[in-house]
């Protein structure tokens, strides 16, 4: 390791590790970093310290229902999203028809995780460049969903609430009024979010231009989710490939413009996930609008799941991006093979390419505004 | 240079504009509690803890299959003829002495995933969450109420019960045996005497 270490730099250049225990590597990722001065030559990321054999777990139960908490744990920051992925995987294996009022419950939670995890990404990005007291108030707002959720599901993380067809409890009878004034009272929050941070002349020095991925690098990695869109590529699963039922809503894809510095860069794709949020909250105003009051949102749940012989692949717009679940049934009780296609491995798969050249200082930035979790990178 | 006064007036303003946020908030209402004075009530419905009716239980083992981490440990002994088990809140009937009901809440994943297949609703999530404990095997909790002495008597009741049943079954079986073979012989004595009437009818 040494050895090749000093043959590759020549003596000139240096290698210094950023991680596994960085505080804003988001996880436990290693990033060997080849330096020539303060210039990155060369970034060679190191995973698997979070390794959990989902995949082969998922194999290994001898039920498709005891795979979902497992999901949960994939990408821990935004675990509804997970758990969607999975359970329509399933409906389509299984032909179910998922009643009305469940589909729009989960796709109010969906979407309610989405604003969470934005959250987080925000203010953990935030937090990396030196901006503390966004980090501090936007948990504030993620408190509140996540006050939410716990009144829902019983946990406050990882939730285990969706069920094949069905939900694996119902919602207490103020969500809806309880939803409602989280959507009020986080409107005005997000004025503040771009008074504080957003358009903060200390943030864009730190985030302009830096780390830019033009669209045909983008396009090359398979980038998806708000790293694609800050490229100004329109590409959202919810409208192009659209799940559930997303295409009963109206609401706008938001892409990249360039505003501030180069399309592309470390600000885009900040800039793209506030104005995500915004658009969440106008599904879920639409989906509490048209969510039916009476149901049952357990009467459809399958005592057994033995899907037929086959494979599926489903993919689903997950807050980091595209998330596939690909699946093979044997006909068993358990899945033959689970492979799950993390958008976050992916992201990180082209950070190489996109942090050639600049100052190691920017390197923080630019693994902040990818938003990786790496319990979706390693799984 | 007229730029440049541009960009600085730019600076000091999204600063200040930041500023006033902060301010606001630091005027506004407090959001955190000081933990182990104060404390936050946790909803109805939190999963927090495990919890296990064990006079309602039935001892079917329909959690400790649907667990996906296998932390839930049961052992039953069914009930000799003697002794009426009662019958649970519910109106089913138990058969089955619960000599062991661990749950390891080390292992455990809050998931919810027992909770569902319970015919008598008697495991469920209780939202008490200070339990932390220093070693981690004080996070097995013993649900089931019988002493070691009633399950050692219970045990040997059961054995003995099965023991008799297995003789009584053996004794059966060689009764039906001997009777089919005896069944057999006069059978067979039947169908000698009439090949021999046979025999003769053709003499």
């Amino acid at each position: 390791m040494l050895e090749v270490i000093s043959k590759e730099t020549g003596n000139k250049e240096m290698v210094i590790n950023m991680g596994p225990q960085h505080p804003s590597t988001h996880g436990v990722l290693r990033l060997e970093l080849v330096l020539d001065g303060e210039i990155i030559t060369k970034v060679r990321p190191n995973i698997g310290y979070l390794h959990r054999c989902f995949e082969k777990y998922a194999e290994q139960m001898d039920d498709y229902a005891k795979v979902i908490p497992y999901t949960d744990r994939m990408d821990y920051v935004s675990a509804i999203n997970q758990e969607h992925g999975y359970v329509i995987a399933l409906e389509r294996m299984l032909e179910l028809e998922v009643p009305e009022r469940v589909e729009y419950i989960r796709v109010i939670m969906a979407e309610m995780q989405r604003i969470a995890s934005h959250l987080l990404g925000i203010g953990a990005f935030g937090l990396d460049l030196g901006a503390f007291s966004p980090f501090l108030y936007l948990f504030t707002e993620r408190e509140k969903i996540l006050d939410i959720f716990e009144r829902v599901t019983g946990a406050r993380l990882l939730y285990n609430y969706f069920a094949v067809a069905g939900l694996m409890r119902d919602v207490h009878p103020e969500f809806k009024t309880d939803t409602a004034e989280f959507v009020k009272t986080f409107r005005p929050k997000i004025k503040e979010l771009n008074d504080l941070l957003s358009y903060n002349k200390i943030f864009i020095k730190r985030t302009a231009n830096i780390g830019v991925l033009p669209e045909k690098v983008a396009l090359n990695y398979a980038a998806s989710g708000p790293v694609l869109r800050g490229s100004g590529v329109e590409w959202d699963l919810r409208k192009n490939d659209p799940y559930s039922i997303y295409d009963k809503f109206d609401f706008e894809i938001p892409v990249g413009t360039g505003e501030v510095g180069t399309l592309g860069d470390c600000w885009d794709r900040y800039m793209v996930r506030v104005k995500e949020m915004e658009q969440s909250l106008r599904i879920i105003e639409q989906a509490l609008d048209g969510m039916p009051d009476e149901g049952d949102v357990m009467e459809a749940i399958p005592k057994r799941i033995r899907p037929k012989e086959g494979e599926i692949y489903v993919r689903t717009e997950t807050p980091r991006g595209e998330l596939g679940y690909y699946i093979i049934s044997d006909k068993s009780a358990s899945p033959f093979r689970v492979k799950a296609r993390a958008p976050s491995f992916v992201h990180l798969s082209m950070l190489p390419a996109i942090s050639k050249g600049s100052l190691i200082a920017d390197m923080v930035a630019i693994v902040g505004s990818i938003d990786i979790v790496l319990g979706e990178v390693d799984r | 240079m007229l730029n440049a006064v541009k960009q600085s007036w730019l600076t000091f303003r999204s600063i200040f504009t930041g500023m006033g946020v902060t301010i606001r908030h630091f005027f506004g209402p407090t959001v955190t509690l000081q933990y182990p004075d104060e404390k936050m009530e946790l909803p109805k419905g939190a999963r927090a803890r495990l919890y296990v009716n064990i006079d309602d239980c039935i001892g079917c083992n329909l959690c400790a299959r649907a667990c996906p981490v296998n932390c839930i440990d049961i052992e039953t002994v069914a009930s000799t003829q003697d002794v009426d088990l009662g019958k649970t809140s519910t109106g089913n009937p138990k058969r089955f002495w619960l000599t062991r009901f661990d749950i390891d809440m080390a292992k455990c994943m809050y998931c919810d995933l027992c909770v569902h297949p319970c015919p008598t609703n008697c495991i469920y999530m209780v939202s008490e969450y200070e339990y932390s404990e220093y070693d981690r095997s004080n996070l097995v909790y013993h649900f089931s109420n019988l002493e070691p002495e009633m399950v050692a008597e219970v045990k040997d009741k059961a054995e003995k019960e099965a023991e008799q049943k297995k003789r009584e079954r053996e004794e059966m079986m060689r009764k039906k045996a001997e009777e089919k073979a005896q069944k057999e012989l006069e059978a067979k004595k039947k169908a000698e005497e009439e090949s021999n009437d046979k025999e003769k009818g053709e003499e």
